[in-house]
């Protein structure tokens, strides 16, 4: 649906390469290269060990690759920095700060002025729909809440691309599929670059413009099926034939099912 | 801790009412029973030299709070020379456990600081850690009261030398959980920071310092229990006033080992130093509890 | 990456050691001139005193202490009293521990003394064990086990009541009997917890036997070298018996942390 006009690269990966020194050596990622445009979500999706989550923390800057570059909107990447934001599959809000505290963080590092900060805070809980719990704790909100909080306190920053690492991995089914619903929500109003990392094929179609399937370790980029659904996309697009077809094809590459 | 309620106190009162009776009966019985009438190595047990009666211990109480002898009554009423000896020395329970306090609260308010500076630098820096931990493991497998031998040659005969080993001790307490409270439990949190651009001086007042709170805290608390024995031991062993030179009966080193030790004096020193521990116990838990109240809450679901 | 880690980290710590060492030696030669040798010591001065021993003198004063068995008695003695009062207490300490943690009754009833001796220095009831048991081996045993009972028991204790709910539940829905789920189910569980607390325990004996043979000093032991040291004094005598001292206590901590890594590793592995 996007491909026709051509767009701004915001992410480039080049033939990146991590090794585990360890008491074995474990080729984590090996020859991946990837490109993320602009405004686009990209889910990756791959069995266990496949290395999407080591992917996705040498983009951070956690780690540095072994080999290869990783350049983010030009600039190779070196450490971890406020334009890559990046949601934690734990629990990662800061319970010793009150939600308007932890949404105002990324900001205070900044320098920015504290109206300026609490303005942002504002908005962005008006945005989660958690009006009334600025002077709430972490620990008094429910798990999905929480995660939520911790999406908005990444946005505040305004970086350039939004990492997620399994973000909705610890909830539960029913929690999870609300969550995919609002980060669905909140991203087709604050339009944003997305890397979701997740082994939930489900969520990554839901979510996604283009689904990258990584192969058994070491990860490499083995397949790319695109999901060229329209958006709003309501929990009933889950029972549609196209929905199925392109899970079918995700599951194929996966090898969990026959192509058809 | 199972939930404190009813039962819980009734069967506390209860047992310590039990006991306190039984010793009454036990520690009298010389006084109540002829000799001849018991066997004999109860007898030998029950002698006031070694079980003081409840009234004895009650006696010494007030002796040692008034700092006054009691008047004589007869034979079986006067003051052991334990008693009489710190009355002399115008020792009083008030003033010993206070000076016991002081050396305790500054042993806390010096070590404390200390150690948790020592275990965040280990903890953070792991270069600093590799050189200088074993360093430290090996400085702390020394029993702080064996130093004061050293430093008497040192320093003398004064305040400082009591006081170090009581720094020392509540130092290497504070350090190993500190360490790894900034370590072990702060890792998702730093990340996360990093990538919220936060870096240096909020990194460590806002993240790190938080996070590393609740361990901080316990191990401050849990010093306490270790400043007291330490303040106890050199009290004993050097000090010229506190709990520990009234356990022992007062006076200088030589003498001490000279003078019958009075068991009544002992119980009540101990109660009096029991309470102190666990008043100050109580305090730092409500205030540790009140700065780390976000570490104990459970979801919502 | 693990192996080379750990061998950066040794050879730096390595290096931290020795360059400790090296600079104890340096300080000891540039002060051997200089410092003061007269030292006042409560009623009369002493001359002659080495504050700060060099190594010559150290190793001189060690080969003394051992050939003389001075020093390997007093070791053998001290530890002796650590390994004694660490099973007496130990045992009481897991036993009581552990039947405070099953039976809220017992808990109750029991708690206000615990923590009475909680609050209780050890020491604070040498001169009262002292009175008891007289001046021999039962005094300064009786305290450690004491303080180690105290220590074992919190250990136990919270072993039991961190038991997950859901392993009791489970139990009881297999209708075991309770013996079998003491053995089966508490004690392994508990076991971790009362390990960590031996380990605290054993530091704790060893500083109670040192305060204990420096306040009512009886020959041998390594206490009483010390205090004797002391009051002499003696400088190297003293390092090298606080060097023992810090070794014993080195060698018993490691021993216990094996033991503790080597039972939880059942536990560990179920987080990787």
């Amino acid at each position: 649906m996007h491909k026709n006009q051509p767009r701004k690269v915001r992410l480039q990966v080049d033939d990146v390469a991590y090794v585990y020194e360890g008491g074995t050596r474990t080729h984590a990622l090996e020859g991946l290269t990837l490109a993320v445009h602009d405004n686009e979500f990209l889910a990756v999706v791959g069995p266990v060990g496949c290395g999407k989550t080591t992917f996705l923390r040498i983009v951070a800057g956690f780690l540095t690759p072994t080999r290869g570059t990783v350049l983010c909107d030009g600039s190779p990447v070196r450490a971890p920095g406020a334009e890559r934001g990046y949601v934690f599959q734990e629990d990662a809000v800061f319970p010793w700060m009150s939600v308007q505290d932890n949404l105002e963080f990324g900001l205070r590092a900044k320098g920015a002025a504290p109206a300026e900060r609490a303005a942002v805070a504002a908005e962005l809980i008006r945005l989660i729909g958690l009006q009334g719990y600025e002077r709430a704790y972490p620990g008094e909100l429910s798990a999905g809440m929480s995660k939520m909080v911790e999406v908005a306190r990444v946005l505040a920053t305004d970086p350039s691309i939004l990492l997620m690492d399994e973000p909705f991995g610890s909830l539960d089914a029913q929690t999870r599929g609300q969550m995919q619903d609002e980060l669905h929500r909140l991203w087709e109003k604050r339009l944003k670059t997305v890397v979701l990392v997740t082994h939930d094929v489900d969520e990554a179609i839901c979510l996604a413009d283009r689904v990258l399937v990584f192969s058994p370790r070491p990860g490499r980029v083995k397949a790319e099926v695109a999901v060229p659904l329209p958006r709003p996309r309501p929990l009933e697009l889950r029972l549609s034939p196209e929905f199925s077809a392109i899970k079918r094809r995700i599951w194929a590459e996966l090898g969990l099912a026959e192509a058809s | 801790m199972r939930s404190p309620g009813r039962r819980r106190v009734v069967l506390g009162c209860v047992s310590v009412a039990v006991l306190v009776c039984f010793y009454t009966l036990v520690s009298n019985v010389g006084r109540l029973v002829d000799a001849e009438l018991l066997p004999e190595a109860f007898a030998r047990l029950s002698r006031p030299d070694l079980l003081p009666p409840t009234q004895d211990i009650f006696k010494a109480v007030v002796s040692l709070v008034t700092g006054e002898l009691p008047p004589m009554e007869g034979h079986h009423a006067h003051p052991s020379g334990h008693v009489s000896q710190l009355v002399e020395q115008h020792v009083t329970l008030q003033g010993a456990l206070l000076a016991s306090v002081l050396r305790v609260l500054f042993g806390v308010a010096v070590g404390g600081p200390l150690g948790i500076l020592t275990g965040f630098v280990l903890g953070w820096n792991r270069t600093a850690d590799d050189y200088l931990h074993p360093i430290y493991v090996l400085l702390r497998s020394i029993p702080s009261l064996a130093f004061i031998t050293y430093v008497m040659l040192w320093l003398g005969h004064g305040e400082a030398h009591l006081l170090i080993p009581i720094v020392y001790a509540v130092f290497t307490t504070v350090v190993i959980p500190t360490y790894h409270g900034v370590r072990d439990l702060a890792e998702v949190y730093v990340r996360a920071a990093r990538s919220l651009g936060a870096g240096g001086r909020l990194l460590f007042a806002r993240v790190i310092l938080p996070a590393a709170s609740p361990a901080v805290l316990s191990a401050l608390r849990y010093s306490l229990i270790i400043a007291w024995m330490t303040t106890v031991g050199v009290e004993m062993l050097m000090g010229d006033d506190g709990i520990g030179h009234l356990l022992v009966g007062g006076g200088l080193w030589s003498s001490r080992l000279q003078i019958g030790v009075d068991p009544a004096v002992i119980i009540v020193g101990i109660l009096a130093l029991a309470a102190a521990g666990y008043a100050m116990d109580a305090a730092a838990r409500i205030v540790s509890d009140r700065v780390t109240f976000w570490a104990r809450r459970r979801r919502a679901w | 990456m693990v192996a080379a880690l750990r061998s950066i980290r040794v050879r730096r710590g390595l290096v931290g050691l020795l360059a400790l060492l090296a600079l104890y030696g340096l300080a000891a030669q540039i002060a051997s001139g200089r410092l003061p040798t007269r030292v006042s010591l409560a009623k009369h001065d002493i001359e002659g005193v080495e504050l700060l021993p060099t190594y010559s003198s150290l190793v001189e004063e060690g080969v003394f202490l051992v050939q003389a068995g001075i020093l390997l008695e007093g070791a053998a003695v001290s530890t002796g009293r650590v390994l004694a009062g660490l099973l007496l207490g130990s045992v009481v300490g897991i036993v009581l521990g552990l039947a405070m943690g099953w039976a809220a009754g017992l808990e109750y009833a029991l708690d206000p003394w615990v923590v009475l001796l909680r609050f209780t220095p050890a020491l604070a009831l040498l001169p009262l064990y002292v009175l008891w048991f007289g001046l021999g081996e039962a005094a300064k045993v009786g305290l450690i086990a004491t303080a180690v009972a105290v220590v074992t028991l919190q250990g136990a204790y919270q072993g039991v009541r961190g038991i997950p709910g859901v392993y009791w539940d489970a139990a009881a829905a297999l209708a075991a009997p309770r013996s079998l789920v003491l053995r089966r189910i508490v004690l392994p569980s508990a076991l971790p917890q009362i390990l960590a607390s031996l380990r605290i325990a054993i530091a704790l004996g060893w500083v109670t036997v040192i305060a204990a043979e420096l306040i009512k000093p009886s020959m041998p032991s390594l206490g009483y070298l010390l205090a004797l040291a002391g009051a002499y004094p003696r400088v190297p005598t003293i390092v090298i018996a606080l060097a023992t001292i810090a070794l014993l206590v080195l060698v018993s901590d490691g021993l216990t942390l094996a033991a503790y890594r080597w039972v939880t590793r059942w536990m560990r592995r179920r987080h990787a």
